[in-house]
C-alpha cells in the first residue's frame, strides 16, 4: 500500500515522460546522430566531424551568422526600447481605454507567421504593393523593399518589430503592475521628475522581465525562419540568409540531414552560449 | 518559435531552446523506403492514391472515368498537394521510409535524381512492373532521365517541354522588327533595343533578385540550346565553362541595355506583368502558351510563337528544358495497380491527348503526336500550328541533360550568381566561378575547367 502510494506520482508522469522521450528527446538525441553522418548513395555514413569541420570552412553559414547578427544587435534592442516605451505607456493612468491599446499592440502576435509574412510580401512588393503605391502617391521613388539587399534586411527588420514588439510590451507591462506606487509617490516626494523615476524606479523594476524579453528575442532571432523564408527567401543573394533557412534549405532542399543537424547543433550552442552570457551580465547577481 | 519561449519559461532558458531547434533537423530517417520486397499487390483491384498539383491534379482526374471503365475495380483518388509544397511533402515521406506517402507521385526532372540518389528503394523500379517495353516510346534524351543506369526504371515520362519564345507580334510589328529574322541573341538584343526605344517595352523579364529558384530558368534555358549544363554525365560540375559564361554575358548585355524587367515576385507578380504588357517575349517551354492565353484571352491573335534563337550563329534552337514524370512509391503496397494507372495515363495516345487539350501540357509520348489536335492552327496565336513548333524541337537531337543529385544546391549557386550580375553589374566569369568552386566545396564534386 505504502509503496503504491510511493511510485503513483511516477506513475502518472510516466505518459508526459514517455510523449517527452518520444517527442522530444529521441529527435534530439538522433539529431546528433546524425550530424556525425553524412548520406554516401543513399546510406548514412559516418564521418565524425566533418560536418562540424565543414561548417566552420563554410562562407554561407557565416553569412547567416552574420546576418542574423546584424538583426540581433539592431532589431532587438530597437524592438524592445519600444516595448518598453510602449509598456510605460500603456500602464499610464492617463491613457483611457488601455484594454483596447493593450489589445491592439498584442493582435500582432496572434497573427500567423506565414499569414503576417504573405501579408508583408505583398504589402512590400515593389510594384504592385500598398506602400509603394503610397509612396509614389505622395511623389516619392518607389522603394525596393524586397529586391534590394540593404532594403531586404530593413523590410525584415520592420516586420520582426511589428509582430513582436507587442508581445515583449506585455511581458514588461506584467512586470511594471508589480513596482509598488509607493516608490514612485517617494520619488516625487524627493524631487524626482519623469525621466528620473523612470530611471531610477522604472528601470530597475523591469530588471528581471528585460532580462526575460532580452534572453527570449536572442533565442527567437537566432531561429528566425518564417519571416525571412517567406518575405525573400533568404535572399537577394544571401542577404537575408538566417541559420533557420540555412538549415531547412539544407535539410529539405539538399536533403543534407547530416549537415542540417551538424548547423542545427552548432545554433543550439551558440543560444545556450549566449543565453548564459545575458544572464551572467544582466541577471540579477544578489 | 511560441513554443520554444515557453519552454524557455518553465526551464532555465538557453539550452531547451536549443534542443527544440536541433530536433528540427532530426526528422530524417535512413532514408530507405521498404524498396521492392514484398508483394506489389493485385494489379486489377486495390485503392491507389496519386499526389500531383493544380492543373495536372485536375487532368489526372478527369482520366478517371475512363480508366474506372477498364479497371472497375481499382479505386483512384487524386490529390492537389500544391507546388511547390508537394517537393517537401515527398521528401519527408522518403525520409520517413515511404510512411504517409502516395501511391503514385508526380516528379519534375529537377527532383527526381535527388529522391533516386537520397533515397535509394524510395520510389519503385518500374522495370519489375513492365516499363522497360516503353523504351523508345518518349521523346529522345527522357529515357535517360527516368532510367540513368539503363537497369533500374525510376518513373515513367509525363510531359516534356521544350524551350520557346512567345511574343507579342503587335509590339514587334509596331516597332518594325522582324521576329523571324533574329537568329541569335545577339540580334534579339540589337532588336530588343529597337523595341525598347520605340514602344517602351523591355524585352524580357527575369526575377533579378531570385524571389523565386525558377528564377534562373533563362539562364539555364541558354545553356541547354548550348548542350551545356550545370554537370557533366559524370556527375562534375560544370557550371563556369565556356557555354554558361557566354549565356550570363547574354543575360548582363540585356541588362545593361535595360532590356530586362524586374520580374520579381514569384507567379503572381508573373502572370501581373503579362497582363500588364511589359515584357514583349516569353522566354518560357512548351507549357507556358496555355497560361498565356488562360491570362489575357482578349489579346488573341496578337501573340506569335517560335523556338528561341541560337546562342551562336548556326545553333541550335532546340532543348528540352524540363520534363515531369510519374513515379510509384516504393513502399506502396498496390505498386501493380499504380502501374496500372500510370501506365494508363502516360502510354496511351487518348489519354495525353486529352490533358494536352485541357491544359496544353505536352506529352512525352511521341506517339501522341499522330493526332490531328498537333497540327491544326491556334487562333491565339495567329494561327500557327504551335504545338507543331515544339514537335519540331523534340524530335531535334536533344542529349540527356544530369541534373544529379546536387541541383538544387547548383540552382542556389546560379541564382546568387544572376542576382549579382543583374544588381550589382559582377563580371559573368569571375562570378560563375566562384559559383563553381562554392558548390564544390558543398558537394564535394570536381569542377571541369
Amino acid at each position: 500500500m505504502r509503496a503504491g502510494r510511493r511510485l503513483a506520482p511516477y506513475a502518472f508522469a510516466l505518459p508526459a515522460l514517455a510523449l517527452f522521450a518520444a517527442f522530444k528527446l529521441y529527435p534530439i538525441l538522433r539529431s546528433f546522430v546524425l550530424s556525425l553522418h553524412r548520406s554516401v548513395d543513399g546510406a548514412d555514413t559516418f564521418v565524425g566531424a566533418d560536418n562540424y569541420v565543414r561548417l566552420l570552412h563554410d562562407p554561407l553559414f557565416w553569412t547567416a551568422l552574420k546576418n542574423t547578427g546584424v538583426v540581433l544587435v539592431i532589431q532587438v534592442p530597437v524592438m524592445l526600447a519600444l516595448a518598453t516605451g510602449l509598456a510605460v505607456a500603456l500602464n499610464s493612468r492617463l491613457l483611457r481605454a488601455r484594454a483596447v491599446f493593450r489589445l491592439g499592440f498584442f493582435l500582432p502576435m496572434v497573427t500567423g507567421l506565414v499569414a503576417y509574412g504573405v501579408v508583408f510580401a505583398v504589402l512590400l512588393n515593389e510594384k504592385y504593393g500598398l506602400v509603394n503605391w503610397l509612396l509614389q502617391g505622395i511623389g516619392s521613388d518607389a522603394v525596393p523593399w524586397l529586391t534590394d539587399p540593404l532594403w531586404a534586411k530593413i523590410s525584415l527588420a520592420l516586420a520582426l518589430t511589428w509582430h513582436y514588439t507587442g508581445y515583449n510590451a506585455v511581458i514588461l507591462l506584467a512586470r511594471l503592475q508589480s513596482v509598488p506606487a509607493e516608490l514612485y509617490d517617494a520619488a516625487a516626494v524627493d524631487g524626482a521628475g519623469p525621466w528620473r523615476a523612470f530611471r531610477h524606479v522604472t528601470l530597475p523594476g523591469l530588471r528581471p522581465a528585460l532580462l526575460l524579453t532580452v534572453v527570449l528575442s536572442t533565442i527567437g532571432t537566432l531561429q528566425i525562419f518564417d519571416e525571412p523564408w517567406i518575405l525573400t527567401r533568404g535572399g537577394p543573394d544571401n542577404a537575408t540568409l538566417t541559420i533557420g533557412v540555412y538549415l531547412y534549405q539544407n535539410a529539405f532542399s539538399y536533403f543534407d540531414f547530416g549537415y542540417a543537424s551538424a548547423i542545427a547543433y552548432a545554433l543550439a550552442v551558440l543560444i545556450g552560449l549566449l543565453g548564459l552570457v545575458q544572464f551572467k551580465v544582466l541577471g540579477d547577481t544578489s | 518559435m511560441t513554443l520554444t519561449r515557453r519552454d524557455v519559461l518553465r526551464t532555465t532558458g538557453a539550452l531547451a531552446a536549443g534542443s527544440g531547434l536541433t530536433g528540427l533537423a532530426a526528422c530524417s530517417g535512413s532514408g530507405a523506403g521498404s524498396g521492392d520486397n514484398g508483394s506489389a499487390g493485385s494489379p486489377d483491384r486495390g485503392e491507389i492514391s496519386v499526389w500531383s498539383w493544380a492543373g495536372p491534379a485536375a487532368e489526372l482526374r478527369a482520366l478517371l472515368p475512363a480508366f474506372n471503365a477498364q479497371y472497375p475495380d481499382i479505386k483512384v483518388t487524386v490529390e492537389d498537394i500544391g507546388n511547390p509544397a508537394i517537393w517537401d511533402k515527398i521528401t519527408t515521406g522518403l525520409a520517413a521510409g515511404g510512411a504517409g506517402l502516395a501511391d503514385v507521385l508526380h516528379i519534375g526532372v529537377d527532383y527526381l535524381p535527388g529522391y533516386v540518389e537520397k533515397f535509394p528503394g524510395g520510389l519503385a523500379d518500374l522495370s519489375q512492373l513492365g516499363a522497360d517495353q516503353y523504351k523508345d516510346a518518349f521523346a529522345q534524351g527522357l529515357w535517360a532521365t527516368v532510367s540513368p543506369t539503363g537497369k533500374r526504371v525510376n518513373a515513367l515520362p509525363w510531359e516534356a517541354n521544350s524551350a520557346g519564345f512567345y511574343y507579342r507580334a503587335d509590339i514587334f510589328e509596331r516597332a518594325g522588327v522582324d521576329v523571324k529574322s533574329l537568329d541569335t541573341w545577339d540580334d534579339a538584343i540589337e532588336a530588343g533595343k529597337v523595341v525598347k526605344a520605340k514602344t517602351g517595352t523591355y524585352l524580357l523579364g527575369i526575377d533579378k533578385p531570385a524571389s523565386v529558384p525558377d528564377a534562373a530558368n533563362f539562364f539555364q534555358l541558354l545553356l541547354q540550346l548550348q548542350g551545356a549544363f550545370y554537370f557533366n554525365l559524370d556527375g562534375a560540375i560544370t557550371l563556369d565553362s565556356a557555354e554558361a559564361v557566354k549565356a550570363m554575358t547574354i543575360i548582363k548585355q540585356l541588362n545593361d541595355a535595360g532590356l530586362v524587367a524586374d520580374a520579381s515576385g514569384g507567379w503572381n507578380a508573373l502572370i501581373s506583368s503579362i497582363k500588364a504588357g511589359t515584357s514583349a517575349v516569353l522566354p518560357y517551354p512548351t507549357w507556358f502558351g496555355g497560361i498565356i492565353e488562360e491570362t489575357v484571352p482578349g489579346e488573341k491573335g496578337k501573340w506569335g510563337v517560335r523556338l528561341p534563337p541560337a546562342v551562336r550563329r548556326g545553333g541550335s534552337t532546340a532543348a528540352t528544358v524540363n520534363s515531369t514524370h510519374l513515379a510509384i512509391a516504393g513502399s506502396s503496397k498496390h505498386r501493380a495497380a499504380a502501374w496500372k494507372f500510370v501506365e494508363f495515363a502516360l502510354t496511351r495516345p487518348a489519354s495525353q491527348v486529352k490533358i494536352y487539350q485541357e491544359k496544353g501540357i505536352a506529352p512525352a509520348l511521341m506517339k501522341a503526336y499522330d493526332d490531328p489536335v498537333f497540327h491544326t492552327p491556334s487562333e491565339f496565336f495567329g494561327g500557327q500550328q504551335k504545338a507543331e513548333v515544339f514537335l519540331a524541337a523534340l524530335k531535334a537531337p536533344s542529349p540527356a541533360y544530369n541534373y544529379s543529385a546536387d541541383y538544387a544546391r547548383a540552382l542556389k549557386v546560379v541564382t546568387d550568381a544572376q542576382t549579382k550580375v543583374l544588381l550589382k553589374g559582377a563580371d559573368p566569369a569571375e562570378v560563375l566561378k566562384q559559383a563553381a568552386d562554392q558548390l564544390a566545396r558543398q558537394t564535394g564534386r570536381k569542377v571541369v575547367r
